[in-house]
């Protein structure tokens, strides 16, 4: 057991009075000390057209209100498409990849120093294709969900049970989005990792690994996709390679959206006996190296001392490899121990 | 519904192919049924707003048989009749000259019982003589319709005869300075007027042209015209089409309710912006267009706004925006969804070619070339049949016997009715509509 309560705080961002180590909010002026982030555009993005602005010849146009350039019609990246957030306990990176014209990957990290130890928070959900507004429902969710673990982190709650209500209000946020006839829909995947165990819950084909430090341990993946491969390789039918290089490997049996009317997340709890890193991500990254034994060699070490580098590094990874789709990357050193970091987050 | 009255909507499939320079879409704009829901031009109903001609050939040939310009008087008297209190109006009648019949003095009158009565009186005066230059007719009518402050100018127009007392020149001058300023029916009387001579007037004044083979069916006729005018309340719109710099616009055709291409006539707003005239709308009115953009490829996984649709209103206070659409296209490797056809795209691009060897037919047969005939004909019905188009199917039908409809297969009648083959060539740009 590591961890345990600071003996120093901080200041807060806001009024800058002096605020308690564990404290979630300034008892002085209310704010919020460690949010929730987001992979949303961060604060201050501009948007400027990729090609007309690295073309010496051309007059950068403006860009209209729906996202495109006025001069040479191209759309204009939305700063969804590539965004990088360090929380300094784990650290996460998202990119559109090479072959789809958005992002429709999303991830929402968050931090809480409970009495009983730094807790870290990732959930990452990548938007199904084939239902509207993908998108909007992959941030819709990632951005309800982690908010209610956040919360019950910090309350000490069951990480099981805030896991399933983190599910719940993601649900929730999903149904708001809909309309008759529409239903954004996406995957979900989120990692509770706190001092002595990791809990995940998972719809869909999104992922988690265990990659262990140590020689002695063995690479794991901690979920199994809500996919038909997944279903054929359980009866037998097919082994992995055979099953995944089906046609319908990608075909996910289970998702999150508002045509469900209560989605049943799969849940599990590992408690690791040494130090590693707990790998989330979409399908953009495990497609091109499934196995964790392989996932391993190329997170490790440098993921254990910066998770943010080596996050990069892997979407570098799957972009080199075809980058056919989204890519989200987040990596969670375990113990979570680290000197109280404020969130901040690097535009693209 | 928009603020204005106006939605559009875009049906396209947006996904490219690698390397891929065409993008295609039908945009389909629809005015709103409830008449309060426009912010056009006008009081309700648009009275004070709106002008209307009507034009009535009297050359000699409307004496033979004398039931024409009986007639066509009486069609005159029907459509009087409709024109709503408070509408500017004026009748013209036309032959190798051109003269104001009411009022006589060559301005408008406002409508009311007795502006309609002393009208009706007027035309009841009118008699046949002379020869026929409609570019004297719609000049004239240029000109009264200036005299009045309406924003909303339509005018009828009906002949019997080929534009014989003046050259092509002379019309086609005619037709260039009344576009913009009036829109135009035409409608021609019994079979010995020339549905291209119409068709350029009909089409240029964003009207419509038909045959009338029985002069006993005018009145009926000419009474729906005007009501369908006074129906219109908003005047000048245009779509308004931008692209992207390196991109061009290939076409851009009205394909519903009727086939008309308005490629050439772009008015140019900016480099990167043109106009196309639509005409006046009224409630409840929906046109489908087919627009088609070449843009420059970008890379797989790329999306670029190939156009932007706009329909706007000008009036003398300014434009106005009456809604706007996106046509987009994406680059993609993934065949499944860059080789899908569109089907309302599939849909009208079949019925523009219909319009298309309707047109090219009768005129092979014309010239005497049957083997053209045969096989432009042929495949207009196959088409006609494969897209339901019935109206159409009959009206070929009685230019050309059926052999198999799946493969167009036909012999061309020996016997055909003039008029049969005139009202083929008059409506085989009416297309049926493809829904979503």
């Amino acid at each position: 057991m590591t961890g345990g309560p600071a003996e120093a705080g901080g200041i807060c961002p806001t009024c800058g009075e002096p605020v308690g180590a564990t404290d979630s909010f300034c008892e002085s002026c209310g704010t919020e000390l460690a949010p929730a982030v987001i992979s949303t555009a961060s604060p201050g993005y501009t948007p400027e057209c990729p090609v007309c602005s690295v073309d010496p010849a051309a007059t950068p146009g403006a860009i209209s209100a729906e996202g495109y350039c006025e001069s040479c019609g191209r759309k204009v990246p939305s700063g969804r498409d590539h965004a990088e957030l360090d929380l300094g306990l784990l650290a996460g990176v998202t990119d559109r990849g090479l072959r789809h014209s958005r992002n429709e990957d999303a991830m929402g990290l968050a931090t809480a120093a409970t009495p009983g130890g730094q807790v870290a928070i990732a959930v990452v959900c990548d938007g199904v294709s084939s239902s509207p507004r993908p998108d909007e429902a992959s941030l819709a969710a990632a951005q309800a969900a982690v908010r209610v673990l956040l919360t019950s982190a910090r309350r000490g709650d069951d990480p099981a049970e805030s896991s399933k209500a983190a599910v719940h209000s993601a649900h929730q946020a999903l149904t708001t989005l809909s309309s008759p006839g529409e239903s954004p829909s996406a995957t979900y995947v989120s990692a509770v990792v706190s001092g002595d165990a990791v809990t995940v819950c998972w719809l869909g084909d999104s992922r988690a690994y265990w990659l262990p430090a140590g020689p002695d341990g063995t690479p794991a993946r901690l979920t199994i996709d809500d996919s038909v491969a997944e279903q054929l390789i359980a009866r037998g039918a097919m082994g992995e390679a055979e099953a995944m290089a089906s046609p319908q490997a990608h075909v996910i049996t289970g998702w999150l959206g508002a045509d469900l009317s209560e989605p049943e997340p799969h849940l599990s709890r590992f408690e690791p006996v040494g130090r590693g890193v707990v790998l989330v991500c979409s399908d953009g990254l495990w497609n091109y190296r499934p196995g964790a034994a392989g996932l391993a060699e190329l997170a490790l070490p440098s993921a254990l001392s910066d998770p943010l580098g080596t996050a990069a590094s892997l979407v570098k990874f799957a972009i080199d490899a075809g980058g056919v789709d989204n890519i989200t990357v987040v990596l969670i050193p375990f113990p979570p121990v680290s000197s109280a970091t404020l969130p901040r987050r690097i535009a693209p | 519904m928009t603020e204005s009255g106006f939605t559009i909507d875009i049906d396209q499939n947006q996904f490219l192919t690698e390397g891929g320079r065409d993008v295609s879409a039908i945009v389909t704009v629809t005015s709103a049924a409830d008449a309060t829901g426009f912010s056009g031009t006008g009081p309700a109903g648009g009275q004070t707003g709106s002008a209307e001609i009507i034009i009535i050939d009297c050359s000699g040939s409307m004496e033979y048989p004398h039931t024409k310009i009986a007639e066509a008087r009486a069609a005159t008297a029907a459509a009087i009749d409709v024109i709503r209190d408070g509408t500017w109006f004026a009748v013209i009648a036309g032959t190798n000259l051109a003269w104001p019949v009411f009022p006589t003095d060559g301005r408008m009158a406002v409508a009311d019982p007795g502006s309609r009565a002393a009208a009706r009186q007027a035309v009841a005066g009118l008699r046949a003589g002379g020869g026929t230059a409609i570019g004297q007719w719609l000049g004239l009518a240029r000109q009264i319709f200036t005299s009045s402050p309406a924003s909303l100018r339509h005018a009828i127009l009906l002949t019997d005869g080929k534009n014989q007392h003046e050259s092509q020149e002379q019309l086609a001058a005619a037709i260039s300075q009344c576009e913009g300023v009036f829109s135009c029916d035409c409608r021609g009387v019994g079979t010995d007027w020339e549905v291209s001579e119409l068709r350029r007037i009909s089409t240029a004044l964003l009207g419509t042209v038909d045959i009338v083979p029985d002069p006993a069916g005018l009145a009926a006729d000419f009474a729906a015209m005007m009501q369908t005018a006074m129906g219109k309340q908003v005047a000048d719109v245009a779509l308004r089409v931008w692209t992207p710099q390196s991109a061009t616009v290939s076409f851009v055709k009205q394909v519903a309710p009727t086939v008309d291409d308005l490629t050439a006539r772009r008015t140019s707003r900016n480099p990167q912006a043109g106009d196309y005239p639509t005409g006046a709308w009224g409630p409840g009115e929906s046109r489908d267009y087919h627009v088609g953009v070449e843009v420059t490829p970008a890379g797989i996984g790329q999306e670029m706004l190939a156009a932007r649709v706009s329909l706007v209103a000008s009036s003398p206070a300014g434009e106005e925006i009456l809604g706007q659409g996106l046509i987009r296209a994406i680059w993609t490797d993934d065949e499944a969804l860059s080789t899908k056809i569109n089907s309302r795209v599939a849909h009208y691009t079949g019925q523009a070619e219909l319009a298309e060897v309707i047109q090219e037919g009768l005129e092979a047969r014309k010239q005497g070339d049957e083997e053209t005939a045969t096989a432009k004909l042929g495949r207009a019905v196959a088409l006609a049949h494969q897209s339901g188009n019935e109206d159409t199917a009959k009206l070929l039908a009685k230019v050309v016997d059926v052999v198999d409809v799946d493969t167009g297969t036909v012999r061309l009648k020996q016997q055909v009715h003039d008029a049969d083959e005139m009202a083929l060539d008059t409506r085989s740009t009416k297309t049926v509509r493809a829904r979503k």
